[in-house]
Order: structure tokens, then sequence, then C-alpha cells
């Protein structure tokens, strides 16, 4: 090293790199350019907007308009008890949910990658509750499944003893993480079977002969072979969960009380409901720095999953 | 260590098709090296999946030391497999990729890690790449883990898919050596499976040759070379290939341009033409030094140079006799006329393209087959 060190500093010999002029420069920059005025017209100006009303006191039905009132927003976002509960809510019902997913959606792709007659229809039918809009799937779930006399589930559990069940107002938490999990399994199941399917043949072949059972072979060859498809399906699902509305505001409203409000209900209630737009405005900034926070935590993640399916 | 028997053994892939291996009866001995041989679709590695228990034996038996494993699955045989791919375990290291199929046994990791060491040094794999996933490994190394993954084992046969054909040409050639050297020092029963005749031919004690889905003939590699049973072995064993070519009979012999080549009395009634076939190197190039055999019985064939292909030590000379037509028929063997001939040549000085030639061949040396069903004639 330290020869290296003690060696003047020259320019490299040989050819260098063709600097690019300004036109040629410009000639890539802009076709990219509509998608990103765009982008920050309808992101980040309101984002901007934003910013300013959490540092003002707006009631839509209080007359006056709105004035500053500096940072008391903040303050009162921090000590509001619900908007915490609503943090913790979120996170648990997504943690609870994203890992029933994961097993649920696992388990079904070992059975559907084996052959068996009429796989197709069977994969097409796991695959439909992905198919359906969250808002349809809501009302149905709400509705014709679990309306608490004429509810298909209370129907079919009659004979077990189940008798007009309010699942919605009982079991409220539960029943949203059922939904959210009977919504996102499907997806979670694609793509672990793509990871099942992209397992070489020979290798498990190579097992069999090597004397390993099928359980050993699950655990020993394909669970590591599946580690960055069950890492991309873990971060997509929790992006796609997090941010659940629909069926809330359809099902539950958050309720009862505020067993199922999650943050992006907290938001949408202190906006529709209490007219809150400064109040609301403070918590939608704390959650964007949130989400920032997690983001580029996922992202990082994101870029290693990919980076090792690069190396395989 | 046993040995194994195919007994009437045929694997159909789907009703109604073409058994992919045709009522197989092949004995392999304990200890024996054996080579199966044939070009693509000639069921040869479905024959050995059968054994491995990867492929159903639709009929007859497959048989391992004596004990019927028609019906075992593959990890109650005792065997141990190399695949063409390698097939190694992408997130073991190359330690826990040999020593997989003992911890499936639970023998103690202590003895686990020693019977490793012992095949790394047998197979001169250096010990810090024990810790190496395979993906950092070469080519050549990663062949030596899959062997060395079937040692360890111990097995009672050794099945090799084609395990040599992803390795360039000059590793493949020493490669070859060692497997076969490998094979005589643990003398473990070995099936191994290969397209190429010259692997076949190098490394079994003995082959057999697969066309179709059935058995064409197995022997040692010299009987195969020596004496083929049919046209077809005697057309895929040897390398530059016989010359075949279709000739018409005349009194006593088969007419080739030029001359007449006397063939075995026993020929079959009622046949008007017949397949000869001659070995390059039994085709001798004549000189005014050299006017081929002393021998009287040797006949000339004459022709002109049109190609040669200089090996260093010697050369092949592709020949057009005179007599035949200039067309060219695609050189498609046994095709009639046309074709030229591949004569073997001292490597020094042969002669070049266009020179006028004088090939003489022995009799002796011709083989005959019949044009119909591709059997030999023999004396």
């Amino acid at each position: 090293m330290a020869v290296l060190e003690q060696a003047p500093p020259t320019a490299p010999a040989g050819p260098r790199p063709r600097a690019m002029s300004a036109r040629e420069k410009w000639s890539r920059r802009l076709p990219l350019l509509p998608a990103l005025l765009y982008t920050i017209i309808v992101t980040q100006v309101p984002f901007l907007v934003m910013i300013w009303y959490s540092f003002q006191s707006y009631y839509w039905n209080e007359p006056g308009g709105s004035w500053f009132n500096g940072v008391s927003n903040y303050a009162h976002v921090f000590t509001d008890p619900d908007f915490l509960n609503a943090i913790v809510r979120t996170v648990t019902m997504t943690v609870i949910a994203v890992l029933l997913t994961v097993i649920i959606g696992t388990a079904l792709a070992v059975l559907l990658d084996r052959k068996f007659p009429g796989r197709g229809v069977v994969r097409t039918l796991i695959i439909t509750p992905f198919l359906v809009m969250p808002a349809a799937a809501a009302l149905i779930w709400q509705g014709p499944m679990l309306d608490p006399n004429f509810g298909l589930l209370n129907y079919l559990l009659a004979p077990f003893g189940v008798n007009h069940e309010a699942w919605l107002s009982n079991h409220a938490y539960g029943t949203v993480i059922v939904v959210m999990v009977w919504q996102w399994m499907p997806f979670m199941m694609l793509i672990v079977l793509a990871g099942l399917q992209s397992q070489p043949g020979d290798v498990l072949e190579a097992a069999k002969v090597d004397g390993a059972s099928a359980w050993s072979t699950f655990r020993e060859l394909t669970v590591p072979h599946l580690r960055p498809y069950l890492e991309l399906g873990i971060l997509l699902g929790t992006i796609y969960l997090v941010t659940t509305f629909d069926q809330i505001r359809l099902m539950t409203q958050g309720g009862p009380g505020t067993q199922t409000t999650t943050l992006p209900y907290y938001l949408y209630e202190k906006v529709n409901y209490a007219f809150d737009i400064g109040g609301s405005a403070a918590a939608g900034v704390v959650t964007v720095v949130l989400t920032i926070i997690v983001a580029s935590f996922a992202l990082r993640m994101f870029a290693r999953v990919f980076q090792f399916e690069e190396a395989r | 260590m046993a040995a194994v028997t195919y007994s009437k053994a045929s694997r159909v892939y789907a009703k109604g098709a073409v058994p992919a291996v045709d009522t197989l009866d092949l004995g392999i001995k304990d200890g024996e090296f054996m080579v199966l041989v044939g070009p693509s679709g000639s069921g040869k590695t479905t024959a050995l999946r059968m054994l491995a228990g990867l492929e159903p034996v639709d009929a007859g038996r497959v048989e391992i030391g004596g004990a019927d494993v028609s019906g075992t699955p593959p990890k109650d045989r005792d065997i141990a497999m190399v695949f063409q791919n390698y097939a190694l375990y992408p997130g073991k290291t190359v330690a826990e990729n040999m020593g997989f199929a003992l911890k499936m046994q639970r023998v103690p990791k202590p003895e686990r890690d020693r019977r490793v060491r012992e095949a790394a040094r047998l197979l001169d794999l250096d010990e810090s790449m024990l810790d190496r996933k395979p993906k950092q490994l070469s080519g050549g190394q990663r062949q030596r883990v899959a062997m060395g993954r079937a040692i360890v084992r111990e097995p009672k046969v050794f099945l090799m898919d084609e395990p040599l054909s992803n390795l360039d040409a000059k590793l493949r050639v020493h490669t070859r050596g060692q497997i076969a050297e490998l094979q005589r020092r643990l003398g473990i029963t070995t099936v191994y499976v290969t397209h190429d005749q010259v692997e076949a031919m190098t490394m079994g004690h003995r082959v057999a040759v697969l066309s179709g889905g059935r058995l064409q003939q197995c022997g040692t590699p010299r009987e195969l070379y020596d004496n083929p049973v049919n046209q077809f072995v005697a057309g895929f064993i040897g390398s530059p290939a016989m010359n075949l070519r279709t000739a018409p009979l005349a009194d006593g012999g088969a007419l080739l341009p030029g001359t007449v080549i006397p063939l075995p009395p026993g020929l079959p009634s009622g046949l008007s033409e017949v397949v000869v076939g001659i070995r390059p190197e039994h085709l001798r190039l004549t000189t005014k030094d050299n006017p081929g055999i002393p021998n009287g019985s040797s006949r000339l064939l004459s022709g002109h140079v049109i190609l040669v292909e200089e090996l260093g030590a010697d050369a092949l000379l592709h020949v057009r006799l005179d007599g035949d037509s200039g067309g060219d028929s695609g050189g498609v063997p046994g095709e009639r006329g046309g074709d030229p001939v591949v004569a073997r040549a001292e490597g020094r000085r042969p002669p070049s393209p266009g020179e006028k030639v004088t090939l003489s061949v022995d009799p002796a040396d011709v083989l005959a087959f019949h044009p119909g069903t591709g059997a030999r004639i023999a004396a």
C-alpha cells in the first residue's frame, strides 16, 4: 500500500469518456420532464399546502377562516391518544395480516405447485379475491357474508351453535383482519408460487437421491430458496395493507368506538367529521415523516432483495 | 457395492407412445464401470433415471444387489447420482452440499466432517473451498463437488448423467481420466451415461449402445469397435466414423467403383445389394514406395482428394472415388454413391486437395451389413 501511495497522481492514460454536450443532456432529460412535472404538481404542491395548513387553526364548521397558531396543532397531535392508538392499531393489524397472508399463501402455493387434475381452475378460483376491488369486496363481506340475521357465515356456522353473531360489532378487529387476509393472500400465494416454480427440478431430485424426506427438502432447500420471494411478498404486502381504507370505511367506520380506527381512517375522520383542517394537516405531516422513515428502510431492503436475485 | 440388473425393464411416457426404454435386459457386475451411450432420444438417461428411482418402471424389473427395487423410492435405494448440471444446493456451502446425504442419514457432525474432508482430498478440492457457495466456484470445481457429494455417501451404485458435458474440451479429457481412476480405486459399481462415444470407449469396462430405447449391443470397447453387431453400432462407435455405403452385389462380392470386395459366404439369398463398412484406418494410402499391403488379396480404390483434415499425428483424407457422381447425398451414411470416403493417413506429408490417390483395403477388414435390417453379415 505504501508504494501505491507514493506514486505521483497522474491523469489516467488512454482514451477518456467523451463529455456530453448540453444539448445531448437535454435530449435525454426532456422526455422525462412531463412525468416529473405532473408528479410535482399532484404530490409536492399539495404537500406544501398541507404543511402551510398544519400551522393554521382552521375549522370548516367555524366562521372566521384560518389564522396562524404556531406548533399547537403538532403539540395536539403528539398528545392525542387517538392518534397514537391509531398508529399502534395500524402496526398490529398490518403485522398480523401480513403474517397470516404469508403462512396461508405459502401453504396454498405448496399445494398448487403439485400437478393434479383441475389445477388451472383451482388456481384461478384462489386468485379471484385479489381481482375483486376492495370496496366491492367490503360491501359483500359486510352485507351478504356477515349480516347478523341473513349472513351466509352465520348460516354456515349455525350447526356449530353460532347464533345471529354480529361479527362486525362484537369481533370487529379480527373480522377486518380476516377480510384483509382474504383480499391479499392470493397475491402472496402468486409470489411464493413463482418462487417454487423457479426452483430447479434437478436440485429436488438430487435431494431425493440423497435420502431427504419431503419435509427435510422443504426446510433445508425450498425455504432458503424462497427467502427473497418471501421478503418481496412481505414488503409489498405491508405497503398495501398498511394503507387499508376501503374495508374500514365501508364495514366498521373505524368502530365500534375506535376499535378499528387505523391511521388512514383517523386522518379521514379528522377532516370529514371533525372538520379540523389544521389538526389533520399536522397529523398528515407526521404520518408522511413516519412513512418516509419506514419506506427508506423498506426500499433499502428492496434493493438488497433484488441484488440477491441478480447474484444468483 | 452391488450388481445391477435390468430385466425386461420398460418405460412408457404416455399411453400408446413408443417406449422410451423398451424391454431393456442388461446385467452390470459388481464393481463394473458400465457406460450407456447413444444419440439423444435413445433412452440412455431414462434408463439411468429408472435405476435412480426418478422414473417409474412401467414393465419388467430393476434390481440392485439382487433385490428388486422397481417400486422403491430413490432415498431407500442407497445410490448416489451426479447430475448433468450438477444440481448443487445453491444455498449450502461446499461442505454442506457434500455432507447433506450424511446429515439426512443422521450421521453425527464430526464423522460427517471427517468424511467430507476425506472426499475433498480424494478429489483435490482445496480445504478453503469447503466454506464457499457453489456460485463462487468454477465449472470444473462444481463438477468435483458434485462428484464429492456422491462419493461421500459410499453408496452401492454411482449413477452419472453426462457429468462432463458442461466442461470445456481440455478439462473434460482430464476429468475423464480422473473419474475412471477414482472408480477403479473405490471399486463401486458405476453406471455412466454419455452421448460421446469417445468418453464411452475410454472410460467404460463395458459399453452398452442404445438406440430408440433398445439395447443394440453391450460389450468391451474393443468388441464394439472390431465386431459391431449392426450398422448402427458400426456407425456410432469410432471417430472418425466408419465409412458405410450401399454397394450392389456382383458375383461373390460387393461392387465398389473399380473393384469387387469379396464377401463372406454366408450371404442371405435374395439380396441385390449390401452395406459395406470400412474403418478409415483400413483404407491405406498407396505410394510408389508403399504399394499397398504386400498381400495379394488387397483391393485398390482410386479417386481424388477433396478435403484434408490435419490432426497433427495423422490426417483425414476425404476422397471422392472415381466413378462416383459428384452430387452430394447430404452426407447420410449408407447412401448410395456420391459420398466421399474418409481415410486416415500419416500426418507429416498428406496429399493435397485435388491430388489423385489410390487406397488399398484388405477384404478381411471389410464388414458387411444387411441393407434392410442393418444386421451384420458375418462369416
